[in-house]
């Protein structure tokens, strides 16, 4: 009895909702039934961001299971994670809430990973009953996580940036940049249209498709110096980019437009052009998944373990996207490694069962576990955080 | 009202500038039907106004909220009134309120809550305030409201549409006014007793019954 996958409304769901990326589009919450599942089939929650709920029931297509799909607002999985709309109380809800627990006889679900810094397993036992396991980072995981009886594989922890989504970033911004100038465009300049587009896109895809090279860069800086809005790592990268912009300009309006020089559409191309340049790279790196956004740059973190109070069990490990961690076999510790890798999604600290590890500012105050889980660190929690620090 | 949730501790000023100052008569209203000696929960109580008001009538409270910013304030609040007695606060949703037993309030109340939930939440919320008032125990309820007219509605949208903007522009989230409460209120078992509606019907105050047929 199989429903055979909506292939066309797949596609043009992506499509449009890549173009609107910056938008949250919620998406009906509750149960859904993917194939024919029996009461032994797998449970899995996900966020209610449209284009999310498309692609994990894309990636479920030959897997018999229940979808729960919680209220995160239309937001993704990792931004509500982090921000405070996936947290306890979403996931409680719809496990209480969907009937969920009429239609099975185990009480496990798998939720995607990145959902650990706003999720506690530990209150979803102790007020469900229900055992949460993590599931992989990328969706295109879960078959091969299902079949092997729930184990994730090395590559399955960890967050990367692969081109198809530095891609998808690129025409998040490019879109609505070029919509917004084309309103200003359209009335005084129609005719430059289509060159604008062209431009628009151009940077914001050079930007993208370079960025494994200015990785290096942003990385080396945050080694330095942990606090920068806009330091010599962006500096050089907006160079590079506006360079290009001004490549792009100099092409459409003195090489194309072969007629006479004209200074003000030379001028304002280089305007528009600089402008978005500087968009794209401010807040280039709270546009990928590695770093954590300069514009919440106020607040940077380093991440302390105790050793008296860590048993070893390694479940920071399993849910750090970005493979921080090291287990000490001998002493069966757990050692933060790789603080250059690590984005502060604050994962390991709501996880961790013994609350062995916290956060320490740069002016050596300590956020226990508790305050972290309360207040989370982006958005809700930024302006109380300060308040409520002893 | 989910704009000015981001940052709790400027709430109460928020709500009373966003309501032109008309939240007071509201709450005052609202806690008309609360004696002395009640049992009241206060579902989403965020900072607690409308739970002070219930104490000021002789009241005890318990406040259920999911946002532990806002219960920090709302426990700040208790003190500074010296209420902490009265007022018992509760970091839960009301996915959890099954948690609370049989017929143990005499009264449920509800302001600007209901209108964040999932449809399936409320449903959820109805059926579960039914279970744990008392027989005959009110339910009262102050919240955003969809009107039933047309030219309400295109009035309404134009009032509202800013603030809609800047709540999404802030949070990029929405909530969504209630539609037809005083329909599903009867089909979960409640008698209305009173419904008011503002000019523009979008807030609306509703007091129920716990009607004493059992549903089938
Ligand atoms: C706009 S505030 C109203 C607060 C207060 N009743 C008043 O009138 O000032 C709405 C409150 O509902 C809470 N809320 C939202 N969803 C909830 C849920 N599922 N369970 C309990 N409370 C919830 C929010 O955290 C927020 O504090």
């Amino acid at each position: 009895m199989k429903k055979t996958f909506n292939w066309l409304s797949y596609f043009w769901i992506n499509v449009v909702e890549t173009l609107l990326r910056f938008f949250p589009f919620p998406a009906k919450t509750g149960m859904v039934k993917i194939g024919s599942p029996n009461r032994n089939s797998p449970v899995l929650l996900t966020c209610n961001f449209q284009l999310t709920v498309r692609r994990v029931k894309h990636a479920l297509k030959d897997v018999d299971c229940y979808l729960l799909i919680a209220n995160t607002k239309g937001i993704n999985v990792w931004c509500a994670a982090t921000g405070g709309h996936l947290n306890n109380h979403s996931v409680i809800s719809v496990i209480k809430t969907s009937g969920i627990e009429k239609q099975v006889d185990h009480k496990k679900i798998v939720l995607p990973q990145l959902a650990a810094p706003g999720v506690e397993s530990k209150v979803i036992k102790k007020k469900t009953s229900w055992k949460v396991l993590w599931g992989p980072v990328d969706i295109k995981d879960i078959k091969e996580f299902l079949d092997n009886n729930f184990t994730k594989s090395e590559k399955m922890h960890k967050v990367t940036f692969p081109l198809i989504e530095r891609i998808e970033m690129a025409i998040m911004w490019a879109f609505p940049l070029s919509v917004f100038l084309s309103l200003i465009w359209i009335p005084f300049f129609i005719d430059e249209l289509l060159a604008l587009w062209v431009q628009v896109w151009a940077i914001s895809l050079i930007t993208f498709l370079l960025y494994p090279i200015f990785e290096p860069l942003l990385l080396k800086e945050k080694r330095q110096k942990k606090h920068a809005f806009f330091g010599w790592s962006k500096s050089l990268i907006l160079i590079f980019v506006s360079s290009f912009a001004l490549l792009g300009t100099v092409v459409y309006t003195i090489i194309l437009n072969t007629n006479m020089f004209e200074p003000w559409l030379f001028a304002r191309w280089c305007i528009f052009s600089f402008i978005v340049s500087i968009i794209l790279v401010i807040d280039l790196t709270g546009t990928t998944p590695i770093f954590k956004s300069d514009t919440h740059g106020d607040k940077v973190f380093t991440i302390k373990v105790d050793s008296e109070k860590c048993e070893g069990t390694g479940i920071c490990l399993s849910v750090c996207p970005r493979n921080c961690f090291e287990m000490d076999e001998e002493k069966s510790l757990a050692i933060f490694k790789r603080e250059q890798d690590c984005v502060q999604c604050s994962a390991c600290i709501v996880q961790c069962p013994f609350d062995a590890i916290q956060f320490e500012d740069q002016k050596g105050n300590i956020f226990t576990p508790e305050t972290v889980r309360k207040f989370k660190l982006n958005l809700s929690g930024k302006r109380t955080i300060r308040e409520n620090q002893s | 009202m989910k704009v000015l949730e981001s940052s709790p501790h400027r709430y109460d000023k928020g709500i009373r500038i966003l309501t032109l100052g008309k939240i007071d008569e509201i709450y005052d209203r609202l806690v008309e039907n609360i004696d002395k000696g009640d049992h009241v929960l206060d579902i989403g109580c965020g900072t607690g106004m409308l739970s002070v008001r219930a104490i000021n009538k002789g009241a005890s409270v318990v406040g259920i909220d999911i946002n532990p910013q806002m219960l920090e304030i709302a426990s700040k609040r208790a003190e500074q009134l010296d209420y902490q007695a009265e007022l018992e606060l509760l970091e839960m949703g009301v996915a959890e309120m099954d948690g609370f037993e049989d017929s143990s309030f005499d009264k449920v109340m509800s302001s600007l809550c209901f209108s964040e939930l999932p449809e399936y939440e409320l449903e959820y919320t109805l059926i579960q305030t039914r279970r744990v008032l008392k027989e005959e125990g009110l339910f009262i309820i102050g919240d955003e409201n969809k009107p039933r007219t047309l030219i309400k509605k295109i009035l309404n949208f134009l009032i509202r549409f800013p603030l809609v903007l800047i709540t999404y522009i802030l949070t990029q989230t929405t909530t969504s006014a209630l539609y037809n409460l005083d329909l599903k209120l009867q089909s979960s078992g409640f008698e209305l007793i009173s419904v008011r509606n503002n000019k523009l019907e979008n807030f609306i105050e509703i007091i129920a019954r716990k009607s004493k047929e059992s549903l089938s």
